[in-house]
């Protein structure tokens, strides 16, 4: 479970004073398929990269499972998003030298995992997202939609305990959002994956099970379907 | 996975890393080039010294080396030599008595060395019969004694082979002695210098003429020239009251060349590693600063920042792989053929023979220098990609996910 405590972030520059996240509490348990949307500038990246420990809090505290990250050191909490979190990005960011293949087992040889057991999640990865034939190409001969779904394998490769995507369908077609929805919603449904996306998506947010709104750093509304 | 990352990273940009290769390249090549003519320059004009006029060791009597005397000989001149002779590490040994004297033609006059020689040793120590223009080492003659000089000394005494010639000096009392020769034939060395004040008569007729039955200078040359220190140690037990010096003594100029040349080549090598090290911070610097974003998300997922740190190293270790052995190779394969077939630098024959060099030089280069550059170029590398690995690891992943 993710438990976000009065959580407060403010960006200062030594001039100006933004104030992105203004005490957010909030709790995501196991196998949530959950969407933070709100306008832009609202805080929703900001949440989810402090959720990922990507960025620290002002104030505030967020636990995952039994540990509190910010008790972490930073090399602590670079080990701790390799095995824990699974991260999406808005633009694939997909390593662009490596192949869908490498890309997806790259997690999992930083895992020092054997060969046979990357080799094996690797096939079933890229086959769960529908690119099994796609395993030796690399980014630059792929599609927007068939990147993203490599980086939902690759964010799924180190056995995450949940997903943290930053708006994954926000540069893509519908007809590539429709399928990637699709994916994950069959990965939450049938491994019981937990999935947090930050979007302004409609069509995302038509099929999330769960959705925060926020706004102005605060959360206005927290709906579950 | 971090090398096989590192080693295509450093393709990205194939044209930039092709350049920075070729630069690289090059800077070895230059820097090997410029090393290894100027080694053979400083072998040349040793080796040409040695063959010439220093040998591998000379033996005088203390005396003479200190005053120069005419009756400073070595008192024991045909037991050095018997007893060298008698060494299996002695390649050539040859006594030798030496006049200073005024030489004079019909055409002109100079101050030269008269040295007395036995022309059947001499050609086996020295290369002086192999530069006569006619062949003859003091060898034909009819009546007059012979005598050889150069072209530079025939030149100022407007002589030629045939030109009688008349030698005057002082034997050891004092008494004025003078002596005519016939030229039987002309020389020139690589060293104008040595040319302008030595000419060579035959040992027998300098001592007929001078009344010194001995010899001022025994010089030998050995078969290896690594064993010249241990060999003069040698002669020094055997013959204690002699003075024994090895050519560097002898010719110090020339070891201080050897000594120039190592600054020079250091001095060089710094500046190849500077160039390679400002070549290869720069381009990793740029390669940082333009994936800061791609930086960051392998942070955000969990590589750590020891392996983000030595992905960089290794792309320029990579960089530095591909352009050493390439330099290298370049030097390796110019020096093989302009050692063999020489560079020609006749246009500047004049100079370099006043400087005791020949007009055709001939690259070396020590194999150490190979094994030494390729070490160098890995540790610039490695030591110019820590400032780049470094700026790497002060991405904050957020910041960069953000704005990159």
């Amino acid at each position: 479970m993710i438990t976000v405590s009065e959580i407060t972030k403010v960006y200062d520059d030594g001039k100006v004073k933004v104030q992105a996240l203004r005490g957010i509490d909030l709790e995501i348990k196991k196998g949530e398929f959950t969407a933070i949307v709100g306008p832009s500038g609202s805080g929703k990246t900001t949440l989810l990269n402090i959720i990922g420990g990507l960025d620290t809090p002002t104030n505030g505290q967020v636990t995952i499972g039994e540990t509190n990250i910010a008790s972490l050191s930073e090399n602590e909490l670079i080990d701790f998003r390799l095995n824990h979190i699974g991260f999406v990005f808005q633009s694939y960011n997909l390593i662009p030298v490596l192949t869908a293949k490498e890309n997806v087992e790259f997690l999992m040889l930083l895992q020092k995992k054997n060969e046979t057991e990357r080799n094996e999640r690797t096939i079933k990865l890229l086959k769960a997202v529908g690119l099994e034939d796609q395993i030796n190409k690399k980014p630059s001969k792929m599609s927007g939609g068939q990147q993203q779904r490599v980086a939902v394998a690759r964010a799924l490769a180190s056995k995450p305990d949940f997903v943290l995507a930053d708006e994954p369908t926000a540069n893509l077609d519908s007809t590539s959002t429709a399928n990637l929805l699709d994916i994950m919603l069959q990965l939450n449904e049938e491994e019981n994956i937990t999935f947090v996306f930050s979007t302004h998506d409609q069509r995302v947010i038509n099929r999330a099970k769960r959705v925060i709104t926020v706004e102005d750093g605060k959360i206005l509304s927290d709906e579950r379907k | 996975m971090i090398f096989k990352i590192a080693f295509k990273n450093i393709w990205r940009n194939k044209l930039r890393s092709w350049v920075v290769i070729t630069a690289i390249a090059l800077g070895i090549f230059g820097g090997l080039a410029v090393i290894s003519t100027a080694t053979g320059l400083t072998k040349m004009r040793q080796e040409n010294a040695i063959k010439t006029y220093v040998s591998h060791i000379q033996i005088h009597d203390s005396s003479y080396v200190k005053f120069g005397r005419l009756e400073d000989e070595i008192a024991k001149d045909k037991e050095v030599l018997e007893y060298l002779h008698q060494q299996p590490e002695v390649y050539a040994a040859s006594a030798r008595l030496k006049v200073e004297s005024f030489i004079q033609s019909a055409g002109g006059n100079a101050g030269v060395i008269l040295n007395g020689i036995n022309p059947e040793t001499e050609k086996r120590l020295t290369s002086i019969s192999e530069l006569c223009e006619e062949g003859n080492f003091l060898e034909n003659f009819k009546r007059k004694p012979p005598i050889i000089i150069s072209r530079k000394l025939a030149t100022k005494l407007n002589a030629k082979v045939k030109t009688t010639i008349q030698c005057s000096f002082s034997d050891p009392q004092g008494v004025p002695i003078t002596g005519v020769f016939k030229v039987v034939d002309i020389f020139s060395t690589s060293n104008s210098m040595y040319d302008e004040f030595n000419a060579f008569v035959r040992l027998e007729d300098l001592r007929n003429l001078s009344g010194i039955e001995g010899s001022h200078e025994i010089a030998l040359t050995l078969k290896d020239d690594q064993k010249v220190e241990d060999f003069r140690r040698q002669i020094i037990d055997r013959f204690p009251k002699y003075q024994i010096d090895s050519w560097r003594g002898i010719a110090p100029e020339l070891g201080y060349a050897d000594k120039m040349m190592d600054l020079i080549m250091t001095i060089f090598l710094v500046i190849i590693m500077l160039a390679l090290a400002f070549g290869i911070v720069n381009t990793m610097l740029m390669a940082v600063l333009e994936r800061k974003k791609e930086l960051g998300m392998l942070l955000s997922i969990g590589m750590n920042k020891k392996k983000v740190f030595w992905m960089i190293i290794w792309e320029s270790i990579f960089l530095a792989l591909i352009a050493g052995p390439l330099g290298i190779l370049s030097t390796f394969v110019a020096v093989k053929i302009f050692g063999k077939y020489g560079i020609d630098l006749s246009f500047a024959a004049e100079g370099l023979r006043s400087v005791g060099l020949d007009s055709v030089i001939y690259p070396e280069l020590n194999s150490n220098y190979y094994i030494i550059i390729s070490v160098l170029v890995i540790v610039t590398a490695i030591l110019s990609s820590i400032y780049p690995a470094l700026k790497a690891l002060k991405l904050n992943p957020a910041e960069t996910l953000r704005t990159a």
